[in-house]
């Protein structure tokens, strides 16, 4: 892949052309006035700040002062395509991100150079689903590739330095400059062609015109799949109280008939309404009933044709309900009929916007009297609805996305999409500017249209789907087992926290008692990545603010806690190291001096931050009465997690409905009143002390026993059982092949994750893969609250009102 | 001899070595200049190259003008922070000798404050400070 070979390429088809000049396209010896050029530019690369996900944390730990990037001659990562030439692109590239990416790489000056970071911007990495783009290479030319899921913070180094290597030695800069004919001015200038020069075969080359086999045993086929003979007890059924009782004949005594209880759920009481009723029965579930649900939870769909047992209606709405005040769920099963039209219920949940937005989206279902119903995550131009099961689930299987595409589908106009967010748009648009999706505080590719009047906004909305990895499609063809790296994808700063999530929901419909030391290493994990993650979001936020010292300190413990994950779990963000019924492995020798070390020296690094930032008066005046937010419309919006302990509430997962033994530790639960930029700094600061006193009293009391359940039927077996009984090897075999089989039924399982509540909706058919999976992410409500928050504060403000909030692309977009 | 601020201001001419090197100094800084933008200019590659030619914003294509009228409130409050702002200098200079200045000195720069005072509240009447959130809608 050098320039040389392709510049003699390039000269040589030139030739067979007929072109006369062609050999003064070929690099000539490399003169003096090259070599220093060369070295000009070879030691000062500034690289632009192109994030798509996980890697894109890798990509923004190498600034900081472990891994320094000044040695390369930029002492920061740039922002703005006009001041960089190198792109880094790291991470997916999605269908809906790729124009941009297309035209960020254009607007760089010459020289310029693409570095291609992860699995994912190389080739589409493990997420092969119908919304990503298989390889950066196939809009634009990339120089160098980095390999690794996500890569570390080193091999981006080893990449600039690979990079300079190929500047030295290829580059013929002098006679470009100086505007005259040969020589090379940095970087390729083709793009890899499918087929041609790029194989997008899932199997590897040299696979072409053999046909890909296994589709037979993923929906909506599931022919030959031999979980089918496999025997599992019934999933466990829900212990109803007498509180549930009184809910269901107040129920029945307002709606009658109407209703039909569903005799054996797993996870919560769950009822069936007709279409026509469910606006009644969610009203009167918030205002009336005797368990108030103040909180709408989630809205999702299954689509049912490819269900064994067939219902005799299509589609099945599913709307999660949450009672603040008695710590209960609800669920409501809501049969789609022929018209695939629901009511909308935006007049009783403001939040339920995007959640049937996201419903019209993914599967086509419309709903009466939504203020402005429209695609939300998928492109504009999309054909079809991804999540019914008849669309295409591998990009593999559709066209490949090339130039041309990028070129024809861009993200749709501002001023539209202002208009599409509101019934009556005004009469006249004051000035639209664009926040993203490429900007250098969005915390991810999101995209915030504002609308100004000077410095104020006026209005704004929220554009969403940059990150959609299609997760909840490709759950739909992975084993459980198999899901759950992608789990720790779905928040990139929360690794192992999000594993938990899943698996509770997962462990809920099997049944599987998980043993105490599984549960403590569990809670010890989380707590280490909401650790993590709050590091990280400490940083980034003071630095959107203007404050740029504080991330380089933050990220110093934050590789403090990667190390001790990598210690322990092998990986720095994505360990996958949960599985159903306890963990991958026990914990290492050793484990306990890296951790006593860490909870020692914490707490004293964080009072430093405490002075070193809230003793700021310029810090405190950007985020004191900054993004206001009230407890009822924080309620209403279904905001969680730090966000709405900051508007007063106590709520917490771990302490109302401790999940791992949560109950056993003693620990706080921060909250303030104001519900304004500052409450949630400081609500955040001081969850950081007490998930160091959790870590601590993990240490401490960390109990001996199994790390993985002894029921195998779920389980991927200890090994040195499978060496001692053949039924442990038997279940070995079966599980780590094609997957557990896991009883049918739904189950719904949240977990305070660092953002909030993170939940988890599992509907299984009897087979060995979800048949459907829903996620519930805490910064989806946050983000879509955003215009209640920023509404009539300036431009200056919303930096620090996004900062606030703490969310993430991916966890938004899934 | 006691170093007054008049004899500073009189012994401050033109042939006087340091002056002379403030001049050699600008002079080179202004053939700085012109070398550097006479070689971009005749060493750049004026090539129009599509995309390059359109404002960045973060990745999309704008909406409308990017030359729009609307009301600049922190761009004015800057601006009239500048102009206030020079005449620290003044007093500041005028304050630390103000021992050895004589009352004729006094009434001059009572006088200058007066005349900015003056500006401050025009500015202030005209609405210019008014920054704020002030529009609803």
């Amino acid at each position: 892949m050098g320039h040389d070979a392709q510049a003699i390429d390039r000269a040589v088809r030139a030739a067979m052309k007929g072109d006369a000049d062609a050999a003064k396209t070929l690099p000539g010896r490399a003169g003096l006035g090259d070599m220093v050029l060369n070295w000009c530019q070879a030691n000062s690369l500034w690289p632009l700040f192109f994030g798509l996900s996980c890697c894109f944390v890798e990509q923004a730990t190498v600034f900081t002062g472990v891994y320094d990037i000044a040695r390369f001659g930029a002492e920061v990562l740039r922002g703005s395509p006009r001041q960089a030439d190198l792109l880094v692109v790291s991470g997916t590239v999605f269908k809906k991100a790729a124009p941009m990416v297309k035209r960020v790489y254009e607007q760089m000056p010459r020289p310029k150079w693409v570095i291609s970071m992860g699995s994912c911007a190389n080739t589409g990495g493990m997420y092969d689903v119908y919304s990503v783009v298989q390889g950066v290479d196939q809009i634009i030319p990339v120089d160098v590739y980095v390999t690794g899921c996500p890569p570390r913070p080193e091999a981006l180094l080893h990449g600039l330095i690979t990079l300079q290597d190929m500047i030295r030695q290829k580059n013929r800069p002098l006679r470009p400059v100086l505007n005259l004919e040969g020589g090379h001015l940095g970087g390729r200038d083709d793009i890899l062609v499918p087929g041609e020069t790029k194989d997008r075969d899932t199997r590897g080359p040299g696979m072409a015109g053999i046909p890909a086999r296994g589709t037979s045993v993923t929906p909506p086929l599931f022919a030959g799949s031999r979980s089918d003979d496999m025997w599992t007890p019934p999933a466990p059924k829900f212990p109803f109280t007498p509180v549930h009782e009184s809910l269901r004949e107040a129920l029945a005594a307002r709606f009658g008939e109407l209703l039909a209880w569903h005799e054996s759920p797993v996870d919560m009481p769950t009822v069936t309404v007709p279409v026509e009723r469910v606006v009644e029965v969610l009203d009167f579930c918030k205002r009336e009933a005797p368990i108030r649900f103040e909180r709408l939870e989630d809205i999702t769909a299954v689509d049912e044709t490819a269900r064994k047992v067939r219902p005799d209606h299509d589609f099945t709405a599913i709307y999660t309900l949450t009672s603040l005040s008695s710590i209960e769920y609800l669920r409501i099963r809501v049969p789609v009929g022929e018209s695939l039209e629901l009511p909308s219920v935006t007049a009783v949940w403001p939040s339920a916007n995007w959640y049937e937005c996201e419903m019209w989206d993914m599967f086509g279902i419309r709903f009466a009297g939504h203020p402005g119903l429209r695609r939300l995550i998928m492109p504009e131009e999309w054909q079809g609805h991804p999540l019914r099961k008849g669309d295409p689930q591998r990009a593999t299987e559709m066209a490949p996305y090339l130039a041309e595409d990028a070129r024809r589908e861009q993200p749709e106009d501002a001023v539209s999409l202002l208009e599409k967010a509101h019934a009556a748009p005004p009469a006249r648009r004051e000035f639209v500017l664009n926040i993203g999706p490429h900007h250098y505080s969005t915390h991810g590719l999101v995209r915030f249209i504002l609308e100004l009047y000077g410095e104020e906004i006026v209005d704004m909305t929220t554009d969403i789907g940059y990150h959609h990895r299609g997760v909840e499609k490709i759950a739909e063809h992975q084993s459980w087992h198999q899901f759950i790296p992608y789990t720790d994808r779905l928040d990139y700063l929360s690794g192992a926290a999000n594993n938990l999530t899943y698996l509770l929901a997962v462990e809920k419909l099997c049944g599987v008692a998980v043993p105490d030391r599984a549960q403590c290493v569990r809670v010890m994990l989380a707590e280490f990545y909401r650790l993590s993650n709050h590091l990280l979001w400490l940083g980034t936020m003071v630095q959107d603010l203007g404050m740029i010292t504080p991330v380089f300190h933050t990220f110093r413990e934050r590789e403090q806690i990667l190390d001790i994950m990598e210690a322990i779990t092998g990986a720095r963000l994505h360990p996958a190291w949960l599985r159903i019924g306890g963990l991958a492995m026990d914990l290492p020798d050793g484990w306990d001096k890296l951790v006593r070390d860490f909870v020692t020296i914490f707490p004293k690094r964080v009072e430093g931050y405490r002075r070193m930032i809230t003793g700021n008066p310029i810090v405190r005046a950007r985020v004191k009465g900054i993004g206001r937010l009230s407890l009822a419309d924080a309620v209403d919006h279904g905001i969680s997690g730090a966000n709405l302990r900051a508007c007063g509430s106590t709520r917490d997962l771990r302490k109302v409905a401790p999940y791992s033994g949560y109950e056993q530790y003693d620990f706080d639960i921060p909250t303030r009143e104001d519900g304004d930029c500052l409450a949630r700094f400081e609500v955040r600061f001081e969850e950081m002390v007490q998930s160091n006193r959790i870590i601590a009293q993990c240490l401490e009391w960390m109990p001996s026993g199994r790390f993985m359940a002894d029921d195998y039927r779920y389980c991927i077996p200890d090994k040195r059982d499978t060496l001692r009984d053949i039924e442990s090897l038997i279940h070995h075999f079966i599980n780590a092949t094609r997957g557990p089989k896991v009883p049918a039924g739904e189950a719904y399982a949240a977990t305070e994750a660092p953002r909030g509540e993170q939940g988890f909706y599992v509907v299984s058919d009897g087979g060995n893969m979800p048949y459907r999976l829903h996620m519930r992410s805490p910064g989806y409500a946050s983000v879509q609250a955003l215009p209640l928050m920023t509404i009539g504060h300036t431009i200056a403000d919303f930096i620090a009102i996004m900062g606030s909030l703490d969310y993430i692309a991916p966890d938004l977009d899934r | 001899m006691p170093q007054s601020p008049e004899y500073m201001s009189t012994g401050f001419n033109a042939w006087d070595p340091s002056v002379f090197s403030l001049i050699v100094f600008a002079l080179l800084a202004a053939g700085l200049v012109t070398a550097l933008l006479t070689l971009s200019v005749v060493l750049t590659r004026r090539r129009s190259e599509g995309e390059k030619g359109r404002p960045y914003e973060c990745g999309v294509i704008p909406s409308g003008s990017a030359r729009p009228s609307y009301p600049a409130p922190f761009w004015l409050v800057a601006v009239f922070f500048l102009l206030f702002d020079v005449e620290a200098v003044y007093v500041v200079s005028w304050a630390v000798s103000f021992t050895r200045l004589t009352w004729a000195s006094w009434g001059q720069i009572t006088f200058f404050i007066g005349v900015l005072m003056l500006g401050l509240f025009w500015v202030w009447r005209k609405g210019g400070l008014e920054w704020g959130m002030t529009r609803k809608r």
